[in-house]
């Protein structure tokens, strides 16, 4: 109702507008109409049609033509001050004055409506491209939804614009206001759109509008946009299905991996247990003492290797899982390093061991046991590839806000492309027998040296090869305190 | 009275319980064994043992707990079992009475050892603790505040030497990092790990013939230090 009234109102007001400029184009020639004659006098009347017609429209402007008719007629051509004529000139100009201005109002109407509707439809088409290049750079539905709205909000008058997305659990309905004061309801008009995809049902496109009707264009346009929305929707989601399968596709490629990779490498040392408690059974040999301890001890080397590797798989399954809990504390890397030494004493017995880390070295902020694993890997990898008799080094020093320590020994190298490769998961360089692994070691080491904050890489040495790792010494700017006490306290 | 010592068994495997119940009778102990916590509790309260060795999972309730309700009413030593991830379990059950503690799996010399350090500290705490501590050449005299290496004196400061004494009236036990730093520093400091490693370092370097391998004071990983005697 409000709306009808507004719109006569703005009719009204152009049709005064046209009788005010006849009005205005009477007074300024009435001085003058002797002078100019009826002919000249009806092309200028043609003036204030033509203003009309341009920029109030048709109606005003017809009604413009039959005053500026009257006018003419009443003001300019004898017999002035009535609406006779006299003379048939007079009348033919009438005549032809009224049948051009009603002729080119309609004309020109139709000409200005259908550049009006050519630019609207430009302004659609705009809009559309628009909404369609930023729906194109949106992956996740919440994000799609929010674009939608907010292109409904530019282009819309409207209050407030609602987005119900269908599949999202997490953002299930995107709401944007045009002010924070809108309140909602009372006398704004809701507006909703399915948004519909080819084969499924994505949500739903609400809008909140002043006016109890859209127009054709409006309309159209909230269509489009709901259909383009779901279009971008269901795309997400449909993207979103798949890099999922492919992620549960990898994942299931590199258990199978790790469970070959694994029952292989637990098999060996369960064979030698095996071997060597059923030929000490077995009472068909007499064992002298030294081939008994000799058994004996293999049995406990092989025991603690199948730790070592259940610790590793330990390790590797909570790092894959995220679920690794760092006990960190302030802790000296050289204590570290010498407990790993002690548990690896029997695997580094044949090889010359240097410790090269000095005590005043500053405390590292890390997780004991994980460190501990991190330099009994790096030592079992060492062990596994250098020769016996040949030397390995531990060494560490302070770089900057960092400790930087080095595992050294004395092995073969690495081609220097697979130097970050052998830090990745079932990664193994020498498939050759002798050196089979679970590929497992290193990267366990890399993701608990991440975990810490730290880097971990390894080098090639001109004799040897080396690994390297970094921990923050002073994580968050923070360094340990120590009391200082007096010497003669 | 001379009677083999009581050693009782709180663990829910049965391979563990039949293999440690052969090897232990073998070095002449007496055994019992319970498979429960609840039992565990009972048979401790009913036959009295010497030393309780516990598993920390147990089925029907927190090997912690069993340790706490164990400890309310008696001072047994109780020697907890544990895998090698359950730091956080093993320091609990530390800071809540238990004596020692034993990661799975282990070598039966270190059981045996442990038995023999928990029988040896239940029978001082009844008689006398000596008040001087031989380790080789190291000697600490704990009453007269000194310490001296082969007969030479080796000057120590005034927390050196609490930390020192500490450790070595208690040796052979593992002693939890908190409960160091509660002796030596006070219960503010109770979580302050960085002071140990410090100090600690400072006394290997003057106690130890060789520090980067040390023998005498020994990092238990994640849990705290041991002063070894080797006896």
């Amino acid at each position: 109702m409000k709306n009808f009234q507004a719109s006569a109102l703005r009719t009204s007001f152009q049709i005064v507008a046209g009788i005010f400029f006849t009005a205005i184009i009477t007074l300024m020639m009435y001085p003058i109409r002797e002078f100019l004659g009826s002919q000249i006098v009806a092309l200028i009347f043609l003036l204030p049609v033509l203003f009309s017609v341009y920029f109030l429209g048709l109606l005003p402007a017809i009604i413009t033509s039959v005053t500026s008719f009257l006018c003419l007629n009443y003001f300019f051509i004898p017999p002035y001050y009535s609406f006779l004529v006299h003379k048939g000139q007079d009348f033919v100009t009438l005549l032809v004055f009224l049948l051009i201005s009603v002729f080119t109002s309609q004309l020109i109407d139709k000409a200005r409506k259908g550049t009006q509707l050519a630019r609207q439809h430009e302004m659609e088409a705009t809009s559309l491209y628009q909404l369609l290049l930023a729906l194109s750079a949106k992956a996740d539905t919440g994000s799609i939804a929010g674009t939608v709205a907010e292109h409904t909000l530019r282009t819309i008058p409207c209050s407030r614009v609602e987005v119900n997305l269908n599949s999202s659990k997490a953002i299930p309905t995107v709401v944007i206001n045009k002010s924070v004061n809108t309140t909602d309801g009372g006398s704004s008009y809701l507006f909703t759109y399915p948004m519909l995809s080819s084969r499924s049902d994505e949500g739903i496109l609400k809008v909140w509008s002043d006016h109890p009707v859209l127009s054709g264009d409006e309309d159209r346009l909230l269509s489009m946009y709901a259909a383009q929305g779901a279009q971008a929707l269901e795309r997400s989601r449909l993207m979103a299905v798949e890099t999922h399968a492919h992620i549960l596709e990898e994942t299931d490629q590199a258990k199978s991996t790790l469970l070959a990779s694994v029952s292989h490498e637990l098999r060996s040392p369960l064979a030698v247990i095996k071997a060597s408690v059923s030929s000490l059974r077995s009472g068909l040999v007499e064992w002298d003492s030294e081939a008994r301890q000799d058994l004996l001890s293999s049995i406990e080397e092989e025991t603690d290797h199948l730790n070592f590797l259940v610790g590793n798989l330990l390790d590797m399954s909570r790092i894959e899982a995220g679920a690794l809990t760092l006990h960190k504390k302030w802790n000296s890397l050289l204590e570290i390093a010498n407990v790993s030494l002690q548990h690896m004493q029997k695997v580094l017995e044949p090889f010359r061991v240097e410790v090269g880390i000095s005590s005043d070295l500053p405390l590292v902020y890390t997780d004991f046991i994980l460190m501990d694993q991190v330099y009994t890997n790096l030592l079992s990898n060492s062990v596994k590839f250098a020769s016996p008799g040949s030397r390995i080094s531990l060494l560490a020093y302070p770089e900057e806000e960092n400790v930087h320590a080095i595992v050294e020994n004395e092995g073969p190298g690495v081609p220097e492309e697979d130097l970050d490769r052998i830090f990745e998961k079932f990664h193994q360089l020498h498939k050759n027998d002798r050196v089979m692994g679970t590929g497992l070691g290193l990267s366990i080491c890399k993701g608990i040296v991440s975990s810490h904050g730290g880097k971990i890489w390894a080098e090639n040495l001109q004799k040897g090869f080396a690994f390297h790792f970094t921990l923050p010494a002073r994580p968050a700017g923070e360094s340990p305190h120590i009391p200082v006490e007096g010497e003669d306290e | 009275m001379n009677k083999d010592p009581l050693i009782l068994i709180i663990d829910d495997e049965p391979q563990i319980l039949r293999a440690l119940k052969t090897i232990l009778t073998a070095r002449h102990f007496q055994v019992e064994m319970a498979s429960t916590g609840e039992e565990g509790i009972a048979l401790a309260a009913a036959t009295l043992p010497q030393v309780i060795i516990l598993d920390l999972t147990l089925p029907d309730m927190d090997g912690i707990k069993v340790c706490e309700e164990i400890r309310s009413w008696s001072k047994v030593p109780i020697i907890i079992l544990s895998v090698r991830d359950g730091e956080v379990d093993k320091v609990a059950a530390l800071d809540k009475g238990a004596d020692d503690y034993l990661t799975k799996p282990f070598g039966i010399e270190e059981l045996l050892a442990r038995i023999r350090v928990a029988l040896r500290h239940s029978q001082q705490t009844i008689g006398n603790l000596s008040s001087i501590v031989r380790v080789g050449g190291l000697s600490i005299d704990l009453v007269n505040y000194s310490v001296t290496q082969n007969g030479e004196a080796i000057h120590l400061t005034a927390t050196e030497f609490k930390l020192l004494a500490y450790l070595a009236s208690n040796a052979d036990k593992v002693l939890t990092h908190r409960s160091i730093l509660i002796h030596v520093w006070g219960d503010a400091d109770a979580d302050h790990i960085e002071y140990l490693r410090v100090f600690i370092g400072n006394l290997r370097k003057k106690l130890e013939t060789d520090p980067d391998q040390p023998a005498v004071i020994c990092t238990e990983p994640g849990i705290g230090y041991r002063f070894i005697t080797g006896e």
